[in-house]
């Protein structure tokens, strides 16, 4: 008899292969400061962060620094009738590597390409024109990367915005969506994880022959509707209709993820406004 | 806190809808945007949407007057004429006057001025006829900026006249890089940044004593921001001579900026003050003696008890942060009175364990 492992049990009870459902995101916490900003603590900071945030989902972890509205250094990076904004994405040495193993963290192509994609989903937010001529920085910097950096990168720049008081057009939720056929059966899934993300970009042209196998990160501003950013690398012969159903099962998952966020947002503001009272809770940072 | 939470809105929620252009059913404030309705099928979709979220009563937060609830619910006809919405674009609590609508931000490592906020900064530029002031009191990098005019400083012996070029190119001997100034907000410009003013006596360079700082949010507005925590307070009962010099008066003077600076330092002891009154000439102005005052303060040691009284102060708003509480005369007071009952080292009383007994009492 032919030992079953437990992907294989999952698959069974149509669960994935970390035990959620298709339509649920993975564990997601937010962390709103957890950097101290320039002015806590001592007399002489050391960064000049105005916002931090931590988000974690799943397996993959990311700390956005945001720093700014301040003075361009640079004449030539000043902008008459707004802020410049700066995107870095950065890992660190012990994130587990994505799909190569070396990687300088200053000239991969993959961590460039993710921070212009970043960059391009937050200026649709960020309302630059009210700094011109200054600039903001947003760091991110990948802890674990267990897939969809994208998308918790994203999450967390948008944490991180609100944190340091940046005027936004809307919250910036990102989600990814995906679909691939595992014995036989299409399944569209929300939230990949690096095994499924593997799975579907991995073996393109389709597994079952018919189907498409689709990873499609999108971020959107869920009050309103709009999609800021959706990236997709595979072939497509399922034609639109394929396309949209992952869409909106991404779409989905990013009101999942709004709510989340909105929740951590809430909490920190309720717990500033009591220390302000002069009410607190035991609460020891750092 | 219940209202606390009503009242709070997120980047993006809509704040009020207005019928009309020239309705005029709101003005925007800080930390809203106006955004005017063009496709009324996307205005139904989005506006079905906050609305619907209003069940969960923390969404909508408020409208323009004669749009209740209800009315919007039921028909969508008066929002599709609707050609402007008022939108938050921070995170915080609502605050409305009459009909400007602008949105607090409850960030606690933002510091939105007003007008008449004490401030402690940091100069970091001169230039242009006036000094740049960083807010978070840091060299580099700082953040938020705040404009200092020549035009709001005192010059010195007091007098007042037009500034000249010779004043411009005297700048610097008023204040340079990196001194810490107290300033107070004259006006806040429409763009957020703040421009200060030292016109008062009250306020000017800082010397001889500890900065700290804390989240800006933990230091709230109140009537005064010069405290002063008496000597006695650091006296212990039963110990019965603190040999404090007579120079001294014992007291601690803690300047409470509202952007999250804190100054500690000595009080002026009033013997000096009298002494400076005996010679003092009535023609002398005033501005000059509080100057020599100054002068003298920044230059005259400071003893090593009353050092040690300043650090401690120093360590207790250190305490009161780690455990974000908010900083008062009353709370500093409290946990150096606990730290002198439980008989701590100044050094000490930032480990974990001191921080949360001596600030036990406080807490309660």
């Amino acid at each position: 008899m032919a030992s079953l492992r437990r992907t294989d049990i999952l698959s069974l009870i149509h669960l994935r292969s970390d035990g959620r459902r298709p339509n649920e995101i993975r564990h997601m916490t937010c962390h709103l400061g957890a950097l101290p900003s320039t002015n806590c603590g001592s007399a002489l900071p050391t960064s000049g962060c105005s916002g931090s945030a931590l988000v974690s989902m799943g397996l993959t972890q990311v700390l956005c620094v945001v720093k700014g509205p301040c003075d361009v250094g640079r004449r030539s990076e000043e902008l008459p009738d707004r802020a410049t904004l700066e995107v870095i994405v950065r890992t660190t040495p012990f994130s587990p590597p994505g799909d190569r193993r070396v990687a300088n963290p200053t000239t991969d192509r993959r961590l460039i390409e993710q921070s212009h994609l970043l960059q391009t989903a937050l200026s649709a937010s960020i309302l630059l024109h009210l700094y011109p001529k200054s600039k903001i920085t947003v760091t991110v910097m990948v802890l674990a990367d267990d897939g969809g950096r994208l998308e918790a990168a994203i999450n967390a720049a948008t944490l991180a915005l609100m944190d340091a008081g940046i005027p936004l057009k809307d919250m910036v939720c990102a989600c990814s969506a995906g679909r691939w056929s595992a014995g036989g059966v299409d399944e569209i899934v929300v939230d990949l994880n690096r095994r499924e993300i593997q799975a579907a970009t991995g073996m393109s042209g389709g597994g079952g022959g018919t189907s498409d196998t689709i990873y499609l990160p999108v971020a959107t501003m869920p009050q309103r509707g709009n999609v800021v950013l959706a990236q997709c690398e595979s072939r497509l012969s399922g034609g639109a209709e394929a396309f949209g159903e992952v869409l909106d099962v991404a779409m989905k998952g990013c009101q999942m993820v709004m709510e989340i966020m909105a929740a951590a947002v809430r909490e920190r503001g309720a717990g500033v406004w009591k220390a302000k009272e002069g009410k607190a809770d035991v609460m020891l940072v750092e | 806190m219940e209202s606390i939470i009503h009242n709070f809105v997120l980047p993006g929620q809509v704040l009020a809808t207005s019928n009309s252009e020239t309705d005029g059913g709101f003005l925007r404030g800080h930390g809203t945007y106006i955004e005017i309705v063009q496709d009324k099928e996307s205005d139904n979709r989005h506006a079905t949407k906050a609305w619907g979220n209003d069940q969960s009563n923390y969404n909508v937060v408020m409208q323009t007057d004669g749009d209740d609830a209800s009315n919007q619910e039921d028909d969508n006809d008066t929002l599709k004429t609707g050609p402007q919405r008022l939108i938050a674009s921070l995170a915080g609590t609502v605050q409305r006057v009459n009909k400007l609508i602008s949105v607090i931000p409850t960030s606690s490592s933002v510091y939105t001025g007003q007008v008449g906020d004490l401030i402690i900064g940091r100069i970091i530029g001169v230039g242009g006829s006036r000094w740049k002031v960083s807010l978070t009191c840091s060299h580099n990098g700082s953040t938020r900026e705040g404009q200092l005019p020549l035009s709001g400083v005192n010059l010195p012996g007091g007098v007042q006249r037009i500034r000249t070029s010779e004043d411009v190119l005297a700048m610097r001997s008023l204040y340079k890089e990196g001194d810490l100034v107290s300033c107070e907000v004259q006006n806040v410009q429409r763009d957020g940044t703040l421009i200060l003013h030292t016109r008062s006596l009250r306020y000017g360079k800082l010397e001889n004593g500890v900065l700290t700082t804390v989240p800006p949010g933990l230091v709230g507005r109140r009537k005064n921001h010069f405290c002063t925590i008496e000597g006695k307070v650091f006296e212990k009962e039963g110990a019965n001579d603190m040999q404090i010099d007579d120079e001294e008066g014992g007291d601690v003077d803690v300047y409470l900026g509202l952007n999250g600076g804190i100054w500690i330092q000595r009080k002026i002891p009033s013997e000096w003050e009298n002494t400076q009154g005996m010679d003092r000439d009535s023609r002398v102005p005033l501005a000059e003696t509080l100057q020599k005052l100054r002068q003298r303060h920044a230059s005259t040691r400071v003893s090593t008890l009353m050092r040690e009284r300043i650090a401690r102060v120093r360590n207790a708003v250190e305490c009161l942060r780690l455990v974000q509480y908010q900083i008062c005369p009353e709370s500093i007071e409290s946990v150096v009175r606990a730290s002198l009952m439980a008989d701590v080292r100044v050094g000490h009383m930032i480990c974990p364990e001191w921080v949360v007994q001596l600030t036990e009492g406080t807490r309660q």
